[in-house]
């Protein structure tokens, strides 16, 4: 674009030459300054054309106006350029017109032309640059001077301004938005026109401005004396021009003609690769997939355990051989068998043959197959470890002391006293010893001897009998039956004198015991003493009604209270014979109770209900714990004379050893009867308990237990009595003890009631 | 108070993985994953509590250890198989547009996995590996034998006999094969390599066909391993006794069904250097103080020379079967007599007891069992298995051209000692006088007895193994348990019992000839015996003198069933006591009684029917002959 620029103003100043005829003004301030900056004599010389002179122009267009020294430098050229005028003659006028307009677009000021008084030709003048601060500016003609400041702080003041002079410059008047519409209407000019911040009015855009505008719109380049398409300069290869000489002395490079050598050696480096084979062009790389074998365990193990090797098949056995002792050739029974089982049930995945000569020895049909179940094996079975026990299993069985060591406990069935084929339910010993009472489910109740099994007198009542139980007081004599709805006291008959009145009195005093205040649903009847006799109960309790009869009776030890349990919910009583008075001590219980027990020594009360046992404290009326024996049903309990330990038998099989002071949970649990137990008693004074089920035997156990509370109690089985037979699945239903002898008395469901002695 | 345990954040349930959750962390196929598992030798694990690992599911599954996946996740052969799904694509592409320049190129360079690194870290050292090579050789024994087909390509039946023939190659060289057990599914080998005894089966010479229940793939993957991991264990054995590996193969040996002898056993040449220099630093050291490393390296030296000597030493005819003879090792050792020098009088005069000889004496006797015979494979026997059995206890074999090429000698030889054949004696006419006198010198035996001879570890007679003989059972040399039926100690005390058993009841046949009331008279005794007090005894006396048995030989045999039968009743209490003792016992302790009680129990019946059998056998024999 310069040099296009510096072209114009060159054709420019030949117009000038030409048009103006107007003496020159005053050498400038400092022309040799200037010439001798600019004037090149081999350009001058040499440039004898256009192009030369717009070379040496293009000063001007950077300092345009502040120069003088154009006039001095044209007037330099001008002895040189003087032969070329009449050749430009043409251009020029042709490019008259465009000249014209182009005065007036001119941003530069305007030369004069004058005649030099020198050389005596044309040339241009232009006006005189004042060389102070201000000369550049632009702005020297508005009448404002304050500045480039924000013009909204005269906006209350009603001058814009300051002149040169410090004279204000007044704020020129402006119409309201009804003005400024005639005005546009009015006005022709007005569109052209822009708001002059300066001024604080609207001046019109100056031709100049406006052909910018124009311009840029179009999108062309702003300045209108940009020619995009000006003939190429040739500099250097236009016709005549060409180069002859050449720029530099240097010889040219080796390197231009000969081949590189750097080149050569990579590449054969990989030729001498590709020879020696070390390279395989288009190797497959597939192709040698040969393992290549070496020394791979030369270098040091990784430390850590090797994973654990897969187990090795067995190694086979005699009866894998072609030819194997005739024993093991399997009998037709057994090939039967072998070939009915499915082939991953047998124990051998093939049977025993035998080939009188290798030759005939065929091929093994299921080779693969079994080939592949040992890999299936080693990939898809899940593998454990597994350490095998190298013991005797006979050292398994715990060591205990041998029941010879442990006499006496009973051994072999004394006697038999049949109850005519019905289910003998309950039995009960005296406390001397002495005699039995048993009750079947005809509703007959006899009394016997132990020890020659001979019957003293029988009562007969009208329904079953649920219980009998002695009074444990030896002063004293008489029996508790539970039958239907009525709990029955009865005398036995052929008591000493002194007992059987101290047994009246106790039954039927004289005078009877104030009536409770608040009376009981149980109600207490008794026959006078002195028409008592031991045919019919001497006292009676009737209590509320139910289908069963109260199905367990237990003493006190003192013989004073008696408690008695029925079906159903508030099924317990605790009776008071001394006061004749009956209490429910339950309101409510949790589950049905099974089975109530008096502790032997303290005022403790066991309830056993289906699943749990439970421990009163009466005297304090408070729960004192519950064991849960993981029993599902109980059937049975019985306490140790010393009150420590607790023993519960259960439908399902299972007997428990609980120890109170230990733990809620059962010290040991014992499932040794095929069928559900059905009692449980311990011995008053032997070591010794024993349980009954209903497989129709009875287990005896030796059970010692230690005052010391460090040794566990110790529990030894003795001996399994059998005699009772089993009758619909019912064996033997109550085992009791007989005082002071290590004899036992069992009642079963063959309707006999038997004694095991020593 | 700590922080609250959430479930399914410890334990078990991070312990395991099932199958599907394994598939899906690894990003593969289901094939993908069990090739994995083969490869890497992963297998399910059994949790203690399968709800537990299984987050409260009770579903049947597999589980793995967690960390033994997160160890697959980083497997290189599992980038492989990656690599090899997104090849597997591009081919099918490449084939589907017609590109076959492309598609060839791809194919060329297909991805392809090693199996290196996965040996080396599922065998740490060398006996781990050796130790787990039976499976192996198995299945390379049973795909050298297969048809190939489109599933089984023939170079892999190629390479599992070529593996399979330096095995044996190796084995024949060491002499190191144990027990051999002809059994109806094939023949079992024993072998002994760096003490660890190595099993495997090899099945009878017939063709093979796969089954269609079986999965091929499942078994080429093995196959894969077996073979990377036995070409590593056959490199490091060859190499430690000297050889060449692989041993170089004959073509054309090969292709004249040479098996075995096809493959030319080359001694390793920087063997010798070693030799020598252990042997100079010997005599360095009878100056010098010796530091421990010198002992080290002397033992180490005199270990190698020493194995290297051992196999030159022995008459083996593993070299080449074409011509070899003993005369070539004699060579061997003339070649360099210094080298050798120690090794000569260890195998051909005992006097100086070295560490060689020391190491070779136990099991020179067994080794070379066969070292003084000739053996001459009759046309029906297995060739490959009696040659691999009688040269691997030195002896030395030929056979008929039939059977293969590369006989050492033919049959008219006459080193022959002894022929194995098997086939039912015929009586020849047309014998020439020649025949006649080789047949009288040699010994024609059956197979079994080559087997039976090696089990027993010495020779037995042949008598017993003649031809056309009714051959002795073929027992097992691995035994059975402990505990089980042994058919040669059994037959001693068996016969006695059964004597005893045979008197008693002859005896009784003999009483009920001469007595008729012998009967009554028996019972009599057993109502004695079972008499409790003096009034049943006397009860029975009574019934005894009106049977006509006098009182003396009544009281008697009366004392004598009363001994016994308190003998008894005591035993029955004893047991009956023990029987209550098991009461006491825990639940836990019950059960495992009650196992091995069962174990125990099932074993003693198996013995006892065939001791039953036995003795059946017996009887039934010993009619036969009296009745004869």
């Amino acid at each position: 674009m310069a040099a296009a620029e510096t072209k114009k103003l060159s054709k420019k100043r030949k117009a000038t030459q030409e048009e103006d005829e107007t003496p020159a003004p005053p050498p400038a301030a400092f022309p040799q300054e200037v010439g001798l900056e600019m004037g090149s004599e081999d350009e001058g010389a040499e440039g004898d054309d256009v192009s030369d002179d717009g070379e040496v122009d293009e000063f001007p267009e950077i300092d345009a106006r502040s120069d003088t020294e154009d006039e001095e430098e044209e007037s330099d050229d001008e002895s040189a350029e003087a032969v070329e005028v009449e050749d430009e003659e043409e251009v020029e006028d042709e490019s008259d017109d465009s000249d014209a307009s182009d005065e007036s677009l001119n941003v530069w000021p305007k030369p004069k032309t004058v005649v030099s008084d020198i050389t005596g030709q044309p040339k241009r003048i232009y006006p005189e640059i004042e060389p102070d601060y201000d000369s550049d500016s632009s702005t020297e003609d508005t009448p404002n001077r304050v500045g480039n400041i924000p013009m909204h702080w005269y906006d209350d003041l009603p001058h814009v301004g300051y002149d040169i002079n410090g004279k204000k410059v007044l704020r020129p008047a402006r119409g309201d938005e009804l003005d400024k519409f005639l005005k546009t209407v009015e006005d022709p000019d007005s569109w052209t026109s822009a708001f002059d911040k300066n001024l604080q009015m609207d001046k019109p855009l100056t031709a100049e401005e406006l052909d910018i505008i124009r311009r840029l719109q179009e999108g062309e380049n702003p300045d209108a004396n940009y020619d995009p398409y000006e003939p190429t300069v040739e500099w250097f290869t236009g016709k005549g021009k060409e180069e002859v000489m050449p720029l530099s002395a240097a010889p040219e490079p080796k390197r231009r003609w000969v081949p590189s050598k750097w080149e050569k050696q990579k590449v054969m480096k990989i030729v001498r690769a590709i020879r020696q084979g070390r390279i395989l062009p288009n190797k497959p790389k597939t192709a040698n997939n040969q393992p290549q074998f070496y020394a791979i365990w030369n270098d040091e193990a990784p430390t850590g355990p090797a994973p654990p090797p897969a187990p090795k098949p067995r190694l086979p056995g005699h009866a894998e051989s072609y030819n194997p002792p005739e024993e093991y050739l399997p009998t037709p029974e057994e090939r039967a068998k072998w070939e009915a089982t499915d082939p991953e049930d047998r124990e051998r995945e093939y049977l025993p043959q035998k080939y009188s000569a290798l030759r005939l020895v065929p091929a093994y049909e299921n080779f693969i197959k079994e080939r592949f179940n040992r890999q299936l094996d080693l990939y898809l079975a899940p593998r454990v470890q597994r350490v095998k026990l190298r013991i005797d299993p006979e050292s398994l069985i715990p060591k205990l002391p041998s029941p010879s060591s442990l006499r006496p406990f009973p051994v072999y069935k004394s006697l038999q006293v049949p109850h005519a084929d019905v289910r003998v339910r309950a039995i009960s010993v005296s406390p001397d010893g002495q005699w039995v009472v048993s009750g079947d489910e005809s509703g007959v109740v006899r009394l016997w001897e132990v020890i020659v099994g001979k019957e003293v007198k029988r009562w007969t009542f009208k329904s079953k009998v649920g219980a009998v139980e002695w009074c444990p007081r030896t002063d004293v004599s008489f029996f508790a039956v539970a039958v239907e709805d009525h709990i029955h006291l009865i005398i036995p008959p052929n008591l000493p004198g002194p007992v059987l009145t101290a047994t009246q009195h106790v039954l039927a005093p004289a005078s009877l015991p104030p009536a409770p205040a608040n009376p009981s649903p149980v109600k207490w009847s008794s026959v006078p003493a002195a028409q008592s006799s031991s045919d019919s109960p001497i006292l009676s309790l009737s209590l509320p009604s139910s289908a069963e009869p109260p199905k367990q009776l237990v003493w006190h030890r003192k013989g004073d209270y008696l408690s008695s349990v029925s079906e159903g919910q508030g099924g317990v009583w605790i009776h008071q014979v001394s006061r004749r008075h009956s209490q429910a001590p339950f309101k409510k219980v949790k589950g049905t109770v099974q089975l109530v027990l008096f502790h032997p020594t303290k005022p403790h009360f066991f309830v056993a209900t289906q699943r749990y046992v439970r421990m009163y404290n009466l005297a304090e009326q408070t729960l004192l714990k519950t064991l849960t024996p993981g029993i599902r049903w109980i059937s049975s309990m019985d306490v140790h004379p010393s009150g420590d330990h607790l023993i519960v038998g259960g439908y399902d099989r299972k007997l428990c050893w609980f120890d109170l002071e230990l733990s809620d949970k059962p010290y040991k649990i014992l499932r040794y009867h095929s069928r559900a137990l059905r009692s449980v008693h311990f011995h008053p004074t032997y070591p010794l308990f024993a349980s009954s089920s209903d497989d129709g035997s009875i287990q005896i156990f030796h059970a010692r237990v230690y005052n010391d509370l460090m040794t566990n109690p110790l529990i030894v089985p003795l001996k399994i009595l059998r005699g009772h037979a089993v009758r619909e699945g019912l064996g033997v239903f109550n085992v009791r003890w007989v005082p002071r002898q290590p004899w036992l008395v069992s009642a079963g469901a063959d309707g006999q009631v038997s004694v095991w002695c020593s | 108070m700590g922080r609250l345990k959430q479930k399914g954040k410890a334990g078990a349930a991070k312990a395991y993985m099932t199958r599907s959750a394994a598939v899906k962390k690894l990003q593969c196929s289901l094939a993908d994953f069990r090739r994995l598992c083969i490869l890497k030798g992963i297998f399910p694990r059994e949790p203690r509590n399968r709800k537990k690992a299984n987050k409260g599911s009770s579903a049947p599954t597999n589980f793995y250890y967690a960390k033994d996946i997160a160890y697959l996740a980083h497997e290189p052969v599992l980038r492989k198989l990656r690599e090899h799904k997104a090849f597997a694509k591009k081919l099918a592409r490449a084939l589907g547009r017609g590109e076959w320049s492309s598609a060839k190129s791809l194919e060329d360079n297909k991805p392809v996995y090693r199996l290196d690194h996965i040996i080396k870290e599922r065998y740490p050292t060398f006996v781990d590996a050796v130790r787990d090579i039976d499976d192996a050789l198995c299945m390379i024994f049973l795909f050298a034998s297969l048809p190939s087909d489109s599933k089984v390509s023939p170079s892999l039946v190629e390479n599992c006999a070529r593996l399979a023939a330096e095995w044996q190659l190796y084995v024949m060289h060491t002499h190191s094969l144990r027990k051999v057990f002809l059994s109806i599914k094939g023949v079992y080998y024993q072998a002994e390599v760096f003490d660890q005894t190595v099993t495997w089966l090899v099945p009878y010479q017939f063709t093979q066909t796969i089954p269609t229940d079986v999965d091929v793939r499942v078994m080429l993957t093995f196959l894969e391993l077996y073979q990377t991991l036995l070409g590593f264990v056959f490199f490091k054995l060859y190499t430690d006794a000297g050889l060449v590996y692989p041993p170089p193969l004959d073509t054309q040996k090969d292709d004249g069904a040479a098996g075995v002898g096809a493959f030319n056993l080359q001694e390793a040449k920087p063997n010798r250097p070693v030799v020598t220099s252990a042997r100079s630093k010997v005599v360095e050291v009878d100056g010098k103080r010796i530091s421990s490393k010198d002992v080290r390296q002397t033992i180490k030296s005199i270990s190698a020379s020493g194995s290297g000597d051992v196999d030159v030493a022995m008459p083996s005819v593993d070299a080449d079967p074409a011509n070899e003879d003993d005369e070539e090792f004699v060579e061997d050792n003339t070649e360099d007599p210094e080298d050798h020098a120690p090794a000569a009088p260890a195998y051909t005069t005992a006097t100086l007891p070295t560490l060689k000889t020391l190491s070779t004496i136990p099991r020179s006797t067994s080794a070379k069992l066969f070292a003084p015979y000739t053996f001459w494979l009759s046309r029906e026997t297995s060739r490959p298995i009696f040659e691999f059995i009688v040269r691997s206890f030195g002896g030395r074999i030929g056979w008929p051209a039939t059977s293969g090429s590369g006989s050492p000698f033919d049959e008219n030889d006459e080193s022959i000692t002894h022929v194995i054949i098997d086939r039912p004696l015929v009586q020849r006419q047309n014998e020439s006088e020649e025949e006649k006198e080789r047949r009288r010198r040699r010994k024609y035996v059956q197979p079994q007895w080559v087997v039976d001879c090696v089990n027993a570890g010495k020779i037995l007679l042949e008598d017993l193994y003649a031809q056309g003989k009714t051959l002795p059972p073929h027992l097992s040399p691995f035994g059975d348990h402990a505990e089980a039926y042994d058919p040669t100690a059994g037959l001693v005390g068996v016969e006695e019992e059964e004597d005893e058993v045979e008197e008693m009841e002859q005896e009784g046949a003999e009483v009920s000839e001469e007595e008729g009331a012998a009967r009554p008279a028996k019972s009599v005794l057993k109502a004695a015996a079972a008499a409790e007090d003096d009034a049943a005894l006397h009860a029975a006396e009574v019934a005894a003198e009106a049977a006509g048995v006098d009182y003396g030989t009544f009281e008697k045999e009366a004392k004598k069933a009363q001994k016994k039968a308190k003998k008894a009743e005591a035993a029955a209490e004893e047991e009956a006591e023990r029987d209550m003792n098991k009461m006491m016992m825990s639940n836990k302790q019950r059960k495992l009684y009650e196992r091995m009680k069962y174990g125990q129990k099932k074993r003693a019946e198996e013995r006892q029917t065939l001791e039953q059998k036995k003795r059946a056998i017996e009887k039934e024999k010993k009619r036969r002959i009296q009745s004869s």
